[in-house]
């Protein structure tokens, strides 16, 4: 698996060395970006997810609920992918499916990365007290489980829906991001060019919102891309084990219908494969940007490459 | 001192979220426990034995909000955490003795081996920079990370034990072996245990492979570490005794900590592989509406994370005297 | 996950579903040999409590059957009684005193005599400790007591024939000399039992429960197997990836496509059969409008594809229901097909929208049905979450409904919370089965399902009616059968309810569950088969299990 997606990654890297756009335009960390070939990949990758999301009905062949097929057909040129237990096209399926996972990834990740900016940089900016309390908040909710406070918390609000699972991925996503930034912002805190805000007598929301938050892109980035990967496992968990609504169409609940129908033994093992194909694929994409991000904002941690 | 202190206050207020959290969740809902409780006992009781039963389960309808949350906060203190719905009669402290060897087994040795390996993987791959460790490794090992545990879990059975047929493909031993200190016990569990615990490290290695990589790059970068090189010492010495020494000390306190996470971590890989331990003890909770039980391994799970987190900030102070300034 | 019911269900069904079947216990030309070691696959939901408390809900499907023992086994499907602790017994002739005659020389398995003290205890007990009475058996007796040495009188209130089946068939007897001494017996957790059956408890653990031949066992030569493994499974998929590896021979559950799943690993040797046992039906609260309208049942009746919901919902394996209410074809005997056939219920869009409209009901542009006031007919329907199998049969059904024009939408509920609900009435339509068990025959369902003093109004609790189905007629016939022994009377009595069933629709069968059911024979023989059903052959079938442990031999 992995090294498919290296090959994939070499081959984009060397076109993309070749047809380097100008520079004129692109931010400096797009363009970074593209320069970096774990980073196209993964860029490559949710770009085809985008495209599934936003399109599935003019790219899937049928009706993902429609129970109208023969059961548990192998792939065939009608089904791509063959047929679910419950008569169904899974690589239709498969296609509509991407909309809910991505956006659970994406309304996840900006939710929680709102509410640790929020937390972090107001802990680091005001100091003192509520500082002293944020952070111990912040703290709390870092060592707090994740995993067995989202079943708990799932288990409770039952068939809550999409709401309720991104607001359980968000209460414990939240915290890890929140410290990291709390610590770039108070590295930031005595900067002369926020000292020159502060004398100019701006208010604090506007020296955060104006003058620090520009100065942190890559690491709100990055700490976007480690929640929305958080996202993508922890959703595909919640509605593997049937803690999501089992109406709605997405990867995690193509599993947990898999697993009940038992899949991978009762001869349709590609209804099981493959949604956890692409629940794995998407979380790469999100861990080779943030891993890129890291080797953009950390020059150190470069690749060498060696002399031919 | 001051630093104490302020971990002290740390570890009380995050004890307490957790209890408080506890009480609170299962009273948000719609009927909660009493109607779980009526439910399942609907027509076979007489209301005196539903009282007794109430009142073994800690549900007090006789007190007020602030009463009940005294008296819970009593016994959870005392470590009475009553009677598994599900498990009735019995108490939820021993089902949990049931789960805890079992997790503590197969996910703490497999934590271990991820630990070590991707430590040295790390530390080796810093050390020569583009060499194959480096350039290769990491991130095969970060898409791997990018895959559900359950699912590679789930391939794992479908390769390894239905289609080969190597290992089992579920329980922590087999029936016909008598649990007793034998080798033909130990090696029965060791066996049974072969399939998760690979599904754990491929799962979890990633991370410490790039964060001891990271590292190490970091203070290879440092000064001493120059001088160590200027001074002509061995190569091995400097790469573990200078700089592995000193990089290994974050990856350390994530150490400790995951060995907290450990009892929750693996949670879906036990559930998968019908592995007897507590992942699997708190999903049978969730699907049973076993409150009781549900609440006590959540709060296992934190203080257990809590106690490693507290070992390794200790011991981070007392490897690096500059956590002790910081505060 | 969706068909751990039967196991899960613990204290609500207690006595797990029966289907015995007219089966001929025909000796066979050779005794079988003693010796080797059986193991069961039943996907449990639960790691085991060791503890075996016949009393307690939770585990008695572990207890009754090879450890403790009913007085008579009852075959469920022509009531053809087998004694058991029990030698003989007999009705006095208003069929309000019982009498049975205790079988001598049995010995609990610490090597105590068992007698008619024991039986007498064990009736007073759960009396005395109204919770232990999980068939309520004392709704119905009024005494119990022992005459002579090895006699023990039963009395009755009033005529209760069909409660011979609970309390000579559903009702494990317990040692006195160990239970008095327990100061709780409700809570108490009975680790290490001590009955009368054929197997004793080895050294349990959460992960296996062995049962250990008992070599005293008073019927001699008895049981054949030394060991009956019975492993704990929290989840079907490795449950059954356990049993089609032939690690188990013995599974009772759900086996998505079985053919290739579990046969195909085995041609020669891996069987099933699954004989339905009790209906799955659609609930409509008939408190409300419009289900109220004996027309808009009907044409809800007409309205769905049940072959289709049993093919895509079920795989086929649980068949359509019978709107007459009677479980095909296991009691076949009772079922009424001239009158079924005359009402025709099969899936009709037209006919179910013409009923529709001469119920004064108007399509609207959006092709659902609205009553006077414009109200649409749009309903929510209730089902229990992770019972995926009936999800997608709901699926089936709403895609049925919206062609005649009725709107539903599904809406999951926690287990506890359903039944919860359903108990209530606090429903427009709910999916699912009673909570009760049937018994051997048609009468034991129906009556759960029709009988307007089991239920209740709305907001209070109903131990069956669910619907609210109030109906003179119907609880006459249903009490009239409770006091006849004359199984003429009975079939007379039977139709007449199938009628009230196809013309009054109080409540719609969508497909019939069934005692899932598999074996191997490789190694092992004596099976009950669909030709020679001696017992209920799920391993959840209690205490019929009993019987097929006491059956199979190695081969």
């Amino acid at each position: 698996m992995g090294l498919d997606v290296r090959l994939v990654a070499d081959q984009s890297a060397i076109q993309a060395e070749a047809a380097r756009p100008e520079a004129g335009g692109l931010h400096i960390v797009g363009r970074a970006l593209l320069g970096n070939r774990k980073a196209l990949a993964g860029v490559i990758i949710l770009g085809i997810f985008l495209v599934l999301a936003i399109i599935p009905g003019m790219l899937a062949p049928y009706d993902p609920h429609a129970q109208i097929f023969a059961q548990t057909l192998g792939p065939s040129r009608e089904h791509l992918l063959g047929t679910t237990g419950n008569g169904q096209d899974i690589f239709s399926q498969l296609i509509w499916g991407t909309r809910e996972s991505l956006a659970i990834a994406i309304i996840a990740g900006l939710l929680a990365t709102g509410i640790s900016l929020l937390i972090g940089v107001s802990s680091a900016y005001l100091g003192g007290l509520s500082d002293h309390v944020l952070s111990l908040v912040t703290d709390v909710f870092l060592v707090i489980p994740t995993l067995p406070l989202m079943i708990v918390l799932a288990a409770y609000a039952r068939n809550g829906g999409l709401a309720v699972l991104i607001s359980v991925i968000v209460v414990t996503g939240w915290s890890y991001g929140a410290r990291q930034l709390r610590s770039q912002a108070l590295s930031l805190r005595n900067r002369e060019f926020l000292d020159a805000a502060r004398v100019r007598g701006e208010r604090s929301g506007y020296v955060i919102v104006f003058e620090i938050l520009p100065t942190m892109t890559s690491l709100i980035v990055a700490n976007f891309l480690g929640v929305a990967l958080y996202a993508v496992l922890a959703a595909a968990g919640l509605q593997f084990i049937g803690l999501g609504n089992p109406s709605d169409m997405s990867w995690g609940t193509m599993l947990f219908w898999a697993q009940n129908n038992g899949a991978l033994n009762a001869g349709s093992p590609l209804w099981a494969i493959v949604p956890g194909l692409c629940i794995g694929l998407l979380g790469a994409a999100f861990a080779l940007l943030n891993y890129a991000f890291d080797e953009i904002t950390n020059p150190a941690l470069r690749p060498v490459r060696r002399r031919r | 001192m001051r630093y104490l202190v302020r971990r002290l206050e740390f570890f009380v207020v995050t004890l307490w979220a957790a209890l408080t959290l506890n009480f609170i969740l299962p009273r948000l809902l719609p009927g909660g426990p009493e109607v779980a409780l009526l439910t399942r006992f609907h027509g076979r009781i007489q209301p005196a034995t539903i009282k007794s039963l109430e009142v073994a389960l800690g549900i007090r309808n006789d007190q007020n909000a602030i009463q009940q949350y005294l008296s819970y906060m009593g016994n959870m203190l005392r470590g009475d955490f009553g009677v598994s719905l599900g498990f009735y009669p019995q108490r939820v402290s021993h089902v949990i003795m049931l789960a805890l060897p079992w997790t503590l087994g197969l996910v703490g040795t497999a934590t271990l081996i991820a630990f070590l390996l991707g430590t040295l993987i790390g530390i080796l791959g810093a050390w020569r920079r583009g060499g194959i460790l480096d350039s290769v490794l990491p991130p095969i090992f970060v898409v791997t990370s990018a895959f559900p545990y359950f699912w590679i879990g789930l391939i794992c059975i479908l390769v390894f034990a239905i289609t080969l047929g190597w290992f089992p493909q579920a329980f922590g031993n087999s029936s016909e072996v008598t649990s007793e200190l034998s080798w033909t016990f130990i090696s029965d569990v060791l066996w049974h245990s072969i399939l998760p615990a690979f599904t754990i490290v491929l799962t979890s290695i990633g991370g410490w492979i790039l964060t001891m990589r990271n590292n190490m790059i970091t203070t290879l970068a440092e000064d001493y570490i120059k001088m160590a090189r200027a001074k002509g010492l061995s190569p091995t010495r400097i790469m573990f005794q200078y700089a592995a020494r000193n990089a290994i000390l974050p990856n350390l306190v994530g150490f400790a900590m995951s060995l907290g996470f450990v009892i929750s971590g693996a949670l879906l890989v036990e559930i998968v592989f019908n592995y007897p331990g507590l992942g699997t003890f708190l999903l049978q909770a969730v699907k049973n509406e076993d409150f009781s039980l549900m609440q006590t391994l959540f709060l296992l799970i934190t203080v257990a994370v809590l106690l490693a987190v507290m070992v390794a900030d200790f011991l981070t102070a007392w490897l690096d005297p500059r956590t002790r300034e910081r505060g | 996950m969706g068909r751990r019911r039967y196991a899960i269900i613990g204290m609500l069904a207690a006595l797990a579903v029966l289907v015995g079947a007219c089966g001929n216990p025909s000796a066979t030309t050779s005794t079988p040999s003693t010796g080797g070691t059986l193991t069961i696959d039943n996907e449990s939901g639960t790691l085991w409590s060791c503890g075996f408390n016949p009393f307690n809900g939770n585990v008695n499907f572990l207890a009754f059957g090879p450890i403790y023992e009913p007085l008579v086994y009852v075959n469920l499907l022509n009531g053809k009684p087998t004694p058991m602790l029990a030698s003989a017994y007999k009705w006095s002739s208003d069929s309000k005193t019982l009498t049975f005659t205790v079988r001598s020389g049995v010995k609990w398995s610490d090597g105590q005599p068992f007698t008619a003290k024991d039986v007498v205890y064990t009736f007073n007990l759960i009396k005395t400790n109204n919770a232990l009475d999980l068939q309520s058996v004392w709704s119905v007796l009024s005494d119990v007591k022992q005459e002579g040495s090895d006699q023990v009188v039963m009395t009755f209130q009033s005529a209760a024939v069909p409660y011979f089946y609970y309390i000579a068939g559903q009702q494990p007897i317990v040692p006195e000399h160990i239970w008095s001494k327990i100061t709780d017996p409700v809570s108490d957790n009975n680790p290490k039992p001590i009955g009368t059956g054929p197997f004793t408890m080895g050294d349990c653990t959460p992960q296996n429960i062995p049962y250990v031949r008992n070599a005293s066992y008073w019927q001699s030569g008895k049981p054949y197997l030394d060991k009956v493994n019975y492993p704990a499974f929290l989840d079907n998929d490795p449950a059954n990836a356990y049993l089609a590896s032939g690690q188990a021979q013995w599974g009772g559950q759900f086996i998505p496509n079985i053919d290739q799943y579990y046969v195909a690993k085995d041609k020669a040797n891996h069987h099933y059969w699954f004989p339905p046992i009790q209906n799955v039906n659609l609930f409509m609260n008939l408190t409300m409008a419009p289900f109220n309208k004996k027309e808009v049942r009907q044409a809800i009746a007409f309205g769905i594809d049940r072959p289709k919901v049993s093919r895509i919902g079920e795989y086929g394996y649980q068949p359509p229901g019978s709107q007459t209410g009677i479980v095909i074809p296991t009691f076949n005997d009772w079922y009424d097909s001239s009158q079924a056939a005359k009402y025709n219920y099969k899936f009709d869009p037209a006919k179910a929208q013409s009923l529709l409209q001469g119920a004064g009901f108007t399509k609207g542009s959006d092709g659902i049905f609205k009553d006077a006031s414009g109200k649409k007919l749009s309903f929510t329907v209730l089902s229990i979450a992770g019972y995926t199998d009936w999800t997608a049969s709901l699926q089936v059904v709403q895609d049925n409904l919206k062609q005649i024009g009725i709107e539903i939408k599904e809406q999951d509920l926690s287990h506890d919370d359903y039944f919860n609900k359903l108990f209530n009435g606090q429903f427009q339509l709910a999916y699912g089965s009673l909570s009760t068990s049937p018994g051997p025959n048609p009468y034991y369902e129906l009556r759960n399902t029709l009988y307007s003093k089991t239920s209740a109004a709305i907001g209070e609790t109903a131990s069956g009616d669910y619907q609210r189905w109030t109906d003179a007629t119907t609880d006459k016939l249903i009490e009239d059968f409770g006091s006849t022994t004359d199984s003429a009377e009975q079939h007379r009595i039977m139709k007449q309810i199938q009628g009230i069933m196809l013309e009054q629709v109080p409540v719609i069968p969508v497909t019939e569950s069934v005692a899932w059911y598999q074996y191997s024979t490789k190694g092992f023989a004596g099976w009950p088969t669909k030709d020679d059903p001696y017992a209920a052959p799920a391993p959840w079938n209690i205490p019929d299990w009993e019987q097929t442990l006491l059956r199979v031999h190695k081969s």
